[in-house]
């Protein structure tokens, strides 16, 4: 005999591959962050975990592996799974290049679970870094510069 | 005809409470994050870009793919973005191992729709369903280490690691050009 709780997870199962199925093309201009920082709020608020501030940890939380997003104009995060052909979104090299830089992308957006996740087919323009912040919030950790290279 | 509106608010009524608490059993250590929530529960580790857009390729990607928790209870997919280290380090190392098992898993969820984050996880041990060892997630700076063994040396792997020093020589700590680097430097160190 079924019960409800089975009904739904099998429900919730069954929905799911059709969402993973459909993907929409976007165009989508923001900046390549780091996922965890942004979401955590492990090293501060969300204005201090981008840009020119956070710009060494973007790149070291990239090198390790941890999931890259972009951050539209209106606040909405993507996580970026695929870039131009690479992907290597676990510590890859193109992610990492591309740490805190503003990008406009043109690719395809899929949605599960309330999570978004971009493929990344062109970047249409790289803007290098754009949000200059050091000045509010100096490095982010502040450890991100070695006491004798200050 | 009646019933297809009753499964579809049995669904929209339920998957969400389900997704609220699996703190149940949970021996996930607090990292005094401001949304975290304990939660143990079964999953398959898949490669997220297979799962979503339908690019398989072999061992979910061999350890350069984010991989996935779809969460057996409910078929959501949970986003690992953090292993139990540190250091700055994700959870592909952790869950490789793992590729297309069911597995359990204890750690730390994430629920903060305010700024996007739904299903966001911190992965702090792993084993197959039915094992009684935990694999603790914390084996990442060992990966790094033997992927980078000219990199070894004393401190943390992230003043080593050949790209981030290279990206640093070429563009700074800021990222705005070694040239612009010591007048930045004045300024927020004066």
């Amino acid at each position: 005999m079924r019960t409800p709780l089975s009904l739904a997870a099998g429900l919730a199962l069954l929905a799911a591959p059709v969402l993973a199925a459909e993907g929409t093309r976007v165009q989508v201009t923001g900046e390549i962050i780091d996922t965890w920082c942004y979401f955590s709020g492990v090293m501060g608020g969300q204005d201090a975990v981008v840009g020119s501030a956070h710009h060494t940890c973007a790149l070291w939380c990239s090198a390790g592996g941890i999931p890259v997003g972009l951050l539209g104009d209106d606040g909405t995060v993507y996580m970026v799974l695929k870039i131009e052909g690479d992907g290597n979104n676990a510590s890859g090299d193109t992610q990492l290049n591309l740490a805190s830089h503003v990008i406009e992308a043109d690719g395809m957006l899929y949605q599960r679970d309330g999570l978004n996740y971009l493929v990344v087919e062109k970047i249409v323009t790289d803007r290098d870094i754009v949000v200059e912040n050091h000045l509010d919030y100096g490095t982010v950790p502040p450890f991100a510069i070695p006491q004798g290279e200050r | 005809m009646r019933c297809v509106p009753l499964l579809i608010a049995a669904l929209f009524a339920v998957s969400p409470a389900l997704a609220q608490d699996f703190s149940a059993g949970s021996e996930a250590k607090s990292w005094n994050l401001f949304a975290e929530q304990p939660a143990l529960f079964e999953a398959r580790v898949v490669d997220i870009l297979c799962e979503i857009a339908g690019d398989c390729p072999a061992n979910c990607g061999d350890g350069n793919r984010q991989l996935g928790l779809v969460r057996a209870v409910d078929g959501v997919l949970v986003f690992p973005n953090k292993n139990a280290q540190a250091a700055f380090s994700g959870a592909t190392a952790e869950l490789q191992p793992f590729c297309g098992m069911d597995v359990e898993v204890d750690g730390l969820m994430l629920e903060d729709p305010e700024i996007g984050a739904r299903n966001v996880y911190l992965v702090q041990k792993i084993r197959k369903v039915g094992a009684t060892e935990w694999t603790a997630a914390n084996q990442w700076t060992k990966v790094w280490a033997e992927k980078h063994p000219e990199a070894a040396g004393e401190g943390p792997w992230f003043r080593r690691d050949p790209r981030v020093k290279a990206e640093i020589a070429e563009e700074g700590y800021f990222g705005l050009g070694a040239g612009r680097e010591a007048e930045i430097k004045a300024e927020v160190f004066p």
